[in-house]
């Protein structure tokens, strides 16, 4: 059987870079492992580049374990540039809170791996493989800061609620295999379009809404999130809340637009309770909070909810728009959690009260924070806006009350978002020394600054993107 | 060059834009080097619209079918918007003035605003502006359109609140940003019919479908309807009656603002749509009647406004407004060519004019009364008498500028009525009464400013050269601007028309009569501003007809009736509101936050930290999942809605 | 709905087969108390002091490396098997594998988990 190497040269690349980095912290002294994020920046940098270049291919590996896809393309982009930001926005992070310890990157770099060989898993085997490369590499990740007893409860809280969600959604893959005798999605698709839905099959459906849906911090299965969202070391969460909810949102509309259209309609109510749930619940709990890591963990549970709304209709137009909206959240998350991290580095406190005057000692983080989180909740002309305009529009006909809840609770998140605002530019602050932050961090929030405000005045370019990627999703 | 020009139509706007950010974010600190960088975009720029102007000029291909190139803005099923850039004579004409009058005034700007603490700012606004009226005038689209329309509207209330410390100057801006918002949302109004019914806002895609609005179920009435609605727009930005009244009070910004903004380029914007958006009006007599009509009140109303002001901007203001009501009046008789061709030369006269008045202020310390100035002519030579030709371009006596597109008003107005329109006559006497009056106000100025004894109280001296440069240039265009419209060689007609070019035999007759009217206004505003030197005629006159003369004077008591109106009918019934609002839906309001927030908590303590809870609610969930699928989905997916069941 | 019965079917004898075991052996299981029975099962030898004692993590990484290359062994049997069959290609993939194991290996020496302190 021909294997056509080059179909993965972005994942050897990946690889190697990996192990490189891993190496070369072995081999380098303790001194000077400081340059090793430097490295690792450039080398994913040039995997960037390289996935870029490839955004043509197409092809299919192992009878359909494997596909290249734009779709694929598109998610390892993702994946990629939000490894960079995170890096590029936490060095000074890393190196004060973290040590200068080279496994921090190469971690990084599997877990990107892992989020990679999600977006072109085509069949449970690579998925599953996928999944919990990515999840082992954040287990380490959040239980970072050993010096820390939050990291380290964090660390074992997502520990042991990620492999309950992976027991669960392998549960599931032998359902559906029992169901319809395959493992390959592509197959699964043709079983369901054919065949009537046997209740093991539905069964196994429910497993994998549960597992993925504790990937994605969907209600009710996202009550890790909080926990581990603040315990993490701040670049990790970023990493988490972006990375790892945007690929399983990828197998989810794999799994399920591809792999389960035949019994959509034993899942479109399913999933659209979720995401009201999510919704509600999301926006909600996000009122009281006080610490700014818990806020935004509660937001992006908000943010998992709009995000399945795309799910719903299982048409194009909702897969367009789940890429897009995953696209900016990107850098609306990064921003906001690289403002934390540099915030914190200076006054070692995430209380949103601390935050009080930040405009006056951080100008350019206090824009950021206010951009992005004007952008996650949706004002015009942010891309939030626009993102949230494509993911509604697919639910218009047929799930109208879906759209009401959404602007509602979008109405209700202005409430929280802004009172981190007013916290951040009404009152006065404790200690009015600037805060200085770096230059990598500062190119950091502009670049995300730029892109949240850019794509929401011109979004046609990304969303063209998007369209030609969802449509090479359903040319199998 | 041409060629690249043409392609790269859409770097006009982009140069000023540029300099926008350049000076807010880098050179802010350094007025000298602000300046400088916002001067050489505006003049790139101009350079650049002109090479794109010789292109569309000279390739008659663009006359019947405009050059169009456009960028998918924002695009998803059933609603697609592209932004892009329409070239054809009239867009090249205005691409032309705009950024050719842009340059000058901006080189103006650097004596005039010489030493003010807030000069880069100031120069950071005039790009901003530069940028969205360019961006306006190329527009293919009028959403785009739209979005650069409010964008102007936003400088100029950012550039009349200049002087933020003055309070005049404040309630100036905010007086003319909420009442162009007032047309600017019957404006929007009108757009979303247009893009309901016709799927469309591009100008291309609107000129091919509207004519056939029958198809698209829709009465002319209610094409009527939306129509009036898109010409509210034009009315609150031209300063047109009853809107009118922000354009005088938006003389409190800076002189070249006045002279940039409030007379050659943005006011005009209300008269550039409506010429874009012909097509539309022309498929509606009732509606293009009502332009006509306004138009042509406009222009004599302000003008008898103007016959009795004192402030020397102020009557340039009501100038202006009656100048723009003459535009209106000619696209409201379907002549594009007559209305762009007076738009063209009021550019030139008008920016001319006010620059002169700039001038003359900058002497003078900021006395703004007429009647306190005298005999300026000698102490400021080149202001003064590029004035009198700005003055004689107005008035109409050829061959300065003004004559010609006056003339070609008076000749498609007089068509009309020919043509069997009811009171159609009425319109060409009240354009003819607004040519005298024009002239007697505006050499009543020129008279009293310029000529007569000087007073000692003045000590005037000529401006620097970088003011008197533009004034010069603009006064070289307000003589000759005009003969490219002349009746026996019409190129302006062959470039810029809509339907048929208009092949009128010059009409001398007509000809004699408007000048006979130029002469007898000037001759009237001599014999009682200049021959009589203690103005004695003026003041009996005044005294005898007093009731008339204040109510002139008085600006017939818009302000005040408008102020009433506010006052009486719309406090009374805020105060209503308010009531109803702090009891009622504030109540409301926190009820439900309160709840909202209380909820919020209940939900959080649900939230324990211990992750055998966590567990268990997984699997609990789980569970609950799998019965309800199990035994009630068909019911459960019957209440929720989707596209089976 | 009749296809559920096989579903609930499933989730009974799944708690039947669990509960089972613990049920019969609770009824048939003799009962007989005495002091060495709630002693703790440590591999037949008698324990010695009490088990609630502190000792040292070290034991796990320990353990963990033991596991790691005890698992890889599992690898190694079933390409040594077939060796011939998988040829050059298969050697250097077995290579690849064990140079990441060594990864390992080398990492966990260099961290010193490898030194008993």
């Amino acid at each position: 059987m021909h294997f056509d190497f080059s179909l993965l040269t972005t994942e050897l690349s990946m690889f190697i870079l990996g192990l490189a980095t891993f190496v070369l912290g072995l081999v380098v002294p303790s001194r000077s492992r400081r340059g090793i994020g430097a490295f690792a920046l450039f080398g994913l940098l040039a995997v960037l580049g390289l996935t870029v270049l490839n955004w043509d291919q197409q092809g299919v590996l192992l009878n359909g374990m494997y596909l290249v896809d734009r779709y694929a393309m598109f998610f390892k982009i993702l994946c990629l540039s939000t490894a960079i930001l995170v890096i590029f926005g936490s060095l000074r992070y890393v190196n004060e809170h973290l040590g200068n310890h080279f496994e921090y990157y190469s971690t990084i770099v599997f877990a990107t791996l892992g989020m990679m060989v999600i977006a072109s898993a085509g069949d449970f085997i690579s998925l599953y493989l996928g999944i919990e490369l990515m999840t082992i590499s954040f287990i380490i990740l959040v239980a970072f800061r050993s010096q820390d007893g939050k990291s380290l409860e964090a660390g074992i809280k997502y520990l042991l609620q990620a492999g309950l969600s992976s027991a669960v959604i392998l549960y599931g893959f032998s359902l559906i295999y029992a169901a319809t005798g395959t493992i390959v999605i592509l197959e699964v698709a043709h079983a369901t379009l054919q065949g009537q839905a046997s209740p093991l099959l539905i069964a196994g459906m429910v497993m994998l809404v549960a597992g993925l849906g504790f990937k994605v911090s969907a209600v009710p299965f996202h009550m890790w999130s909080p926990d581990v969202y603040e315990g993490a070391p701040t670049p990790v969460t970023a990493f988490l809340a972006v990375g790892s909810k945007a690929v399983s949102f990828a197998a989810l509309l794999r799994l399920f637009v591809a792999g389960l259209a035949g019994v959509h309609q034993q899942w479109d109510i399913l999933v659209a309770v979720l995401a009201a749930l999510s919704m509600i619940i999301g926006n909600l709990v996000a009122i009281p909070q006080t610490n700014i890591k818990r806020l935004l963990a509660y937001s992006s549970i908000a943010q998992a909810g709009y995000l399945l709304v795309g799910l719903v209709t299982a048409s194009p137009a909702g897969i367009k728009a789940v890429m897009f909206y995953s696209f900016l959240y990107v850098f609306a998350t990064v921003g906001a959690f690289t403002v934390v991290a540099v915030v914190y580095n200076k006054i070692k406190s995430d209380e949103i009260a601390d935050y009080a005057g930040l405009v006056q000692r951080a100008p350019l983080a206090a824009a950021v924070m206010l951009i992005c989180l004007l952008s996650m909740a949706g004002i015009p002309p942010l891309a939030g806006f626009v993102g949230k305009f494509y993911l509604f529009s697919t639910v218009v006909s047929g799930y109208l009350w879906l759209v009401y809840l959404g602007l509602i609770m979008s109405m209700i998140s202005v409430y929280y978002y802004l009172r981190v605002v007013l916290v951040m530019f009404r009152d006065d602050p404790k200690d009015p020394a600037p805060i200085e932050m770096g230059s990598a961090a500062n190119i950091t929030l502009i670049i995300t600054m730029v892109a949240t405000i850019f794509l929401g005045i011109y979004p046609n370019p990304l969303s063209e993107v998007a369209n030609s990627a969802a449509i090479s999703f359903f040319l199998k | 060059m041409v060629d690249f020009a043409l392609t790269h139509a859409w770097l006009v706007p982009l140069l000023p834009a540029l300099a926008f950010v350049i000076i807010v974010f880098l050179t802010r600190p350094w007025p000298k080097l602000s300046g400088a960088v916002s001067i050489a975009a505006m003049f790139s720029s101009f350079v650049l619209a002109s090479s794109v102007a010789y292109g569309v000029f000279t390739n008659p291909g663009f006359i019947e079918r405009p050059l169009i190139y456009s960028l998918r803005w924002f695009g998803m099923e059933g609603f697609t918007v592209d932004v892009g850039v329409m070239l054809d004579p009239t867009s090249a004409m205005m691409l032309f003035m705009v950024s050719m009058v842009a340059t000058l005034i901006q080189i103006y700007s650097t004596g005039y605003m010489h030493g003010d603490p807030q000069y880069s700012v100031f120069f950071s606004y005039l790009s901003l502006f530069a940028a969205s009226m360019l961006g306006l005038v190329i527009s293919s689209n009028l959403l785009q359109m739209f979005i650069l329309w409010e964008l102007v509207g936003l400088c100029s209330f950012l550039l009349i609140g200049f002087y933020t410390f003055k309070i005049s100057a404040r309630e100036a801006a905010k007086k003319a940003f909420i009442t162009t918002r007032i047309g600017d949302f019957g404006m929007l109004l009108g757009l979303l019919f247009l893009q309901i019914i016709f799927g469309t806002l591009d100008l291309a895609g609107l000129a091919e479908r509207v004519p056939h609005y029958e198809q698209y179920g829709i009465s002319l009435g209610l094409l009527t309807l939306i129509a009036i609605l898109v010409f509210i727009g034009p009315i609150g930005k031209s300063g047109q009656f009853p809107l009118h009244v922000w354009l005088p009070d938006a003389m409190e910004g800076p002189t070249p603002v006045s002279a940039l903004i409030h007379a050659a380029t943005m006011v005009v914007a209300g008269v550039y749509l409506v010429g874009r958006t012909l097509f539309l009006f022309s498929e509606v007599p009732g509606a293009a009647e009502v332009i006509a009509f306004i138009g042509a009140f406009t222009a004599i109303f302000a003008a008898t406004i103007a016959i009795t002001q004192r402030e020397i901007k102020r009557i340039l203001a009501y100038s202006t407004v009656s100048q723009l009501g003459y535009m209106m009046l000619a696209l409201g008789v379907g002549s594009l060519s007559a209305g762009m061709f007076h738009l063209w030369t009021h550019a030139f006269f008008k920016a001319l004019m006010f620059l002169g008045a700039g001038s003359v202020l900058h002497a003078l310390h900021d006395k703004a009364d007429v009647w306190e100035m005298g005999g300026l002519i000698k102490k400021m030579p080149i202001t003064g008498w590029t004035f009198v030709i700005g003055g004689l371009a107005i008035a109409g006596i050829p061959p300065f500028a003004g004559f010609w597109s006056k003339d070609e008003i008076l000749v498609v107005t007089l068509e009309y009525a020919r043509q069997g329109h009811a009171l159609g006559y009425l319109l060409f006497f009240l354009a003819s009464f607004t040519a005298l009056l024009t002239a007697f106000y505006m050499w009543r100025m020129i008279f009293l400013t310029f000529f007569g004894k000087e007073k000692p109280e003045n000590h005037p001296h000529e401006s620097p050269l970088s003011m008197t440069f533009p004034l010069l240039v603009l006064a070289a265009l307000a003589a000759v601007g005009g003969l490219i419209g002349t009746p026996w060689a019409n190129v302006w007609g062959k470039w810029i028309h809509f339907g048929h070019p208009h092949h009128g035999e010059p009409n001398y007759g007509l000809m004699f009569f408007s000048v006979a009217l130029a002469v007898a206004g000037i001759g009237l505003a001599y014999r009682l501003y200049y021959q009589d030197e203690e103005k004695k005629l003026a003041k009996q006159l005044a005294e005898r007809y007093q009731p008339l003369y204040k109510l002139s004077y008085h600006k017939y008591y818009i302000d005040e009736l408008y102020q009433w109106f506010t006052r009486q009918v719309v406090d009374a019934s805020a105060a209503v509101f308010y009531w109803f609002d702090i009891h009622v839906v504030d109540n409301i309001v926190n009820g439900l936050a309160g709840a909202t927030k209380l909820s919020g908590q209940g939900l959080r303590y649900f939230h324990t930290g211990r992750i055998q809870t966590y567990a268990l609610v997984f699997f609990l969930a789980l569970l609950v999942i799998t019965v309800v699928l199990a035994f009630g989905s068909p019911t459960l997916a019957g209440s929720m809605g989707g596209v089976h069941s | 709905m009749s296809d559920w019965v096989g579903v609930a079917l499933f989730l009974v004898v799944g708690l039947v087969f669990g509960a089972g075991g613990l049920l019969t052996s609770f009824l048939i299981h003799p009962r007989s108390k005495n002091k060495y029975k709630l002693e703790t099962y440590e591999c037949g030898l008698p324990t010695e002091g009490p088990s609630w004692i502190r000792f040292k993590t070290q034991y796990f990484t320990y353990a963990l490396m033991f596991v790691i290359f005890d698992v890889e062994v599992i690898y190694l049997y079933p390409w040594a098997v077939s060796f011939e069959n998988l040829g050059f290609a298969g050697l250097v993939k077995m290579f690849i594998f064990i140079f990441i194991l060594v990864l390992g290996l080398w990492y966990a020496w260099k961290e010193g988990a490898l030194e008993w302190k």
